[in-house]
C-alpha cells in the first residue's frame, strides 16, 4: 500500500506540473482593471460566474492597526466594530433588518493593513448595498451610547484573542519582529486610550481619505460599480487635514517574547523574514501541514511532529513591504524544549537546502492553496482589495513567480535569524539564540 | 394626518414671534425657573422611552440634572425659592432631553414598523 502510493507520487512528479487551465474566475482577478473615481477611490470588480445570482461588495480602507499611533492604539479594532452602526441615513437596526430581508450577510474584519466591510448578497441588491457602504464611509454617527456596546464587543474579542495561544503568539511575533507599525497589536488592548466615540471618529476622519479607500466586488460589472460609487456618498469624501502614516517595516531578528501561562501545553512560535511574494510558498516548503488526512507523507516537519508527538502549524503573512513565514510548535511543558530544538535543526538541515522534489511539492501546494482561495467569494475580494490598493496580492501569477525563485529564497530565509514567541511555563522556554540560527 | 400640519405651524417663524410674549409670560408664571429647574427636568420620566433617553445623556448633562433635582427638592422642603440672581436663565433653559426622546421614540416606531410588516407577493 505504502510503496504503491510512493510510486504513484513519483510518477506524477516525473511528469512536469501541468500548465494551468485558463479559467474565467482565476484569470479575471489578476487581470481585473482598477478604475479610479473622480475623487480618487479605487474601484475593482470581477464578473464572476454568470450562472450564479450571488454577488459581494466590499468597502476596504487602508487603515489597519499598522497606522495606529500611541494616541490611537486600538482605534482600528474599534473602527471595524463600528461597521454597520447608526449613520445619518439609517439606524443600525434598519441596516441589519433590511440586510436580512435581502438575504445578505454583513461582515466587518480588520487586518494589520486594511479594514474591510463586506456585504454578500444577490446581484439585484448590489446598488442598495453600495449606497449603504457609502453611508458607512461618509456618515457614521459614532454615537456615545453606541460606543458602550462597541466597547463591550471589542473587549470580548480582545480577551478571547489574548486567551487563545495561537493568536497571542502571532501578535507577539509581529511585535517582536516589527516593533511599531506592523508590530502594533491587531486588537485593542487594556492600555488602549480609545474611550469614546469621538476618539474613533477622529481616527476614522484620517482613515477615510479617498486615496485610502477601495470598493471591490464580485459578480458585478466594473463600470456599473464605478457609476454606483460615483452616485453614492463616497463621491463626497475629501482628503482630510491629518493623514495616517506607518513606518516602513524593518525586521529585527533574534528577539524573543516570553509569555507565562498556566496551561499544561506550551506553545512556541518561530518566524523568519521573507519577501512578501514568496511567504506563502515558503510556508508550504516548511512542510508542517500534510494535505493527506491521517498521514504525514514525506513532509519533514509533519513527519517529525507525528513521530515525536507534538503539534505543529505553519503560518505566513504577506504585507505590502514585509513578509513573515514560520511555524507554531505545541507540546506539553516537559517536551517543548526538545521539540523546538528538533524543529529548528530540521529547518536548517533539510529545508534551507531543499531542492528538486521538495521545491516542486511546495510550489504545487502553494498553487493549490491560492487557486482554492480564489475560487471563493471571500478569497476573490481579498485578492482584489490588495490589487486595488497596490498591496501584495496572492494570485496564480505571483505564486508561479515565487516558485521559480523558491530554492534560493529558502536558502536565504531559513538560514537567517528568526524571532520567537514562547507561551507556557517560562522556566522551560527554549531561547531563540540557542537554536543555531 | 394632523402631525405634519402641527409641525409646520409650530416651526413657522411668524407664528413663533406672535406667541413669544405669551409663552414667556406663561413660563415665568409657572415658576419652575425660580427653583433653578429647566423645562426638560420636569418631564415625567417613568416611561421606557424617556428612561432610555436619559441613559444616553452625556456626563455633564446627567450631573447637572441630578444637581438641579436635589437642589429643587431641598428648596421645596424648606419652602424657599432661589434668589433672583440664581433663577434659571432663558439661555440655560434649552431642550437638552427632548431631541433625545424624539430620537428614541423614532427608533421604537421603526422597530414596531419592521415587526408588523406585511408581505405582498410581487
Amino acid at each position: 500500500m505504502l510503496s504503491y502510493r510512493i510510486t504513484m507520487f513519483q510518477s506524477k512528479v516525473a511528469a512536469k506540473i501541468v500548465a494551468p487551465i485558463a479559467s474565467r474566475a482565476y484569470a479575471s482577478v489578476a487581470s481585473a482593471p482598477v478604475v479610479s473615481t473622480a475623487n480618487g477611490i479605487k474601484v475593482a470588480a470581477v464578473a464572476g460566474n454568470s450562472d450564479s445570482p450571488l454577488a459581494s461588495v466590499s468597502l476596504v480602507i487602508n487603515a489597519g492597526s499598522r497606522f495606529e499611533t500611541s494616541e490611537s492604539a486600538g482605534a482600528a479594532h474599534y473602527l471595524k466594530a463600528f461597521g454597520f452602526r447608526n449613520t445619518q441615513t439609517r439606524t443600525s437596526f434598519r441596516t441589519v433588518r433590511e440586510a436580512e430581508l435581502n438575504g445578505a450577510t454583513l461582515t466587518a474584519e480588520t487586518t494589520r493593513e486594511n479594514i474591510t466591510y463586506t456585504v454578500q448578497c444577490f446581484k439585484e441588491a448590489v446598488p442598495y448595498f453600495v449606497e449603504v457602504l457609502g453611508d458607512i464611509a461618509a456618515a457614521t454617527k459614532f454615537a456615545e451610547h453606541e460606543f458602550k456596546d462597541v466597547a463591550q464587543l471589542v473587549g470580548f474579542e480582545s480577551l478571547s484573542a489574548r486567551s487563545d495561544p495561537m493568536s497571542r503568539a502571532l501578535d507577539g511575533i509581529h511585535q517582536a519582529a516589527f516593533r511599531s507599525g506592523l508590530g502594533n497589536s491587531l486588537y485593542a488592548l487594556e492600555s488602549s486610550p480609545v474611550s469614546s466615540g469621538d476618539a474613533v471618529r477622529q481616527y476614522a476622519q484620517s482613515a477615510l481619505a479617498p486615496g485610502r479607500i477601495a470598493i471591490v466586488a464580485t459578480g458585478v460589472d466594473a463600470q456599473e460599480l464605478a457609476n454606483l460609487v460615483s452616485s453614492s456618498r463616497l463621491s463626497s469624501l475629501v482628503t482630510p487635514a491629518s493623514a495616517l502614516s506607518s513606518p516602513a517595516a524593518s525586521f529585527t531578528g533574534g528577539v524573543q517574547q516570553i509569555y507565562d501561562s498556566a496551561s499544561p501545553v506550551s506553545h512556541y512560535a518561530l518566524a523568519f523574514a521573507s519577501e512578501p511574494a514568496s511567504a506563502q510558498s515558503l510556508a508550504a516548503l516548511l512542510g508542517a501541514q500534510s494535505r493527506i488526512k491521517w498521514s504525514s507523507g514525506v513532509l519533514p516537519l509533519a513527519k517529525l511532529a507525528a513521530t515525536d508527538g507534538f503539534g505543529i502549524a505553519p503560518f505566513s503573512f504577506a504585507y505590502s513591504d514585509a513578509g513573515l513565514v514560520g511555524v507554531i510548535v505545541s507540546a506539553p511543558n516537559t517536551r517543548i524544549k526538545a521539540a523546538v530544538e528538533k524543529v529548528a535543526a530540521t529547518i536548517q538541515r533539510e529545508i534551507a537546502s531543499a531542492s528538486g522534489e521538495a521545491i516542486q511539492r511546495a510550489a504545487a501546494a502553494a498553487r493549490v492553496d491560492v487557486a482554492e482561495s480564489l475560487a471563493t467569494q471571500q478569497g476573490q475580494i481579498h485578492a482584489l482589495s490588495n490589487i486595488a490598493l497596490g498591496q501584495t496580492a496572492a494570485t496564480l501569477e505571483s505564486v508561479d513567480d515565487a516558485a521559480a525563485k523558491l530554492s534560493s529564497a529558502a536558502a536565504r530565509v531559513f538560514k537567517s535569524k528568526p524571532v520567537a514567541v514562547s507561551i507556557g511555563l517560562s522556566q522551560n522556554t527554549p531561547y531563540v539564540d540557542t537554536l543555531g540560527f | 394626518m394632523l402631525e405634519p400640519i402641527a409641525r409646520a405651524v409650530q416651526s413657522n417663524s411668524a407664528f413663533r414671534a406672535i406667541c413669544r410674549p405669551l409663552s414667556s409670560a406663561w413660563v415665568n408664571l409657572s415658576g419652575y425657573r425660580r427653583y433653578g429647574m429647566r423645562y426638560d427636568d420636569l418631564l415625567r420620566e417613568e416611561t421606557p422611552i424617556i428612561q432610555e433617553a436619559i441613559a444616553r445623556l452625556n456626563r455633564d448633562e446627567t450631573d447637572g440634572r441630578v444637581y438641579r433635582q436635589k437642589r429643587a427638592f431641598q428648596l421645596s422642603l424648606s419652602h424657599q425659592e432661589l434668589p433672583l440672581t440664581q433663577w434659571t436663565k432663558p439661555q440655560d433653559d434649552y431642550k437638552y432631553l427632548q431631541p433625545l426622546i424624539e430620537e428614541v421614540r423614532l427608533e421604537h416606531v421603526e422597530r414596531d414598523a419592521f415587526n408588523s410588516m406585511t408581505f405582498v407577493k410581487k
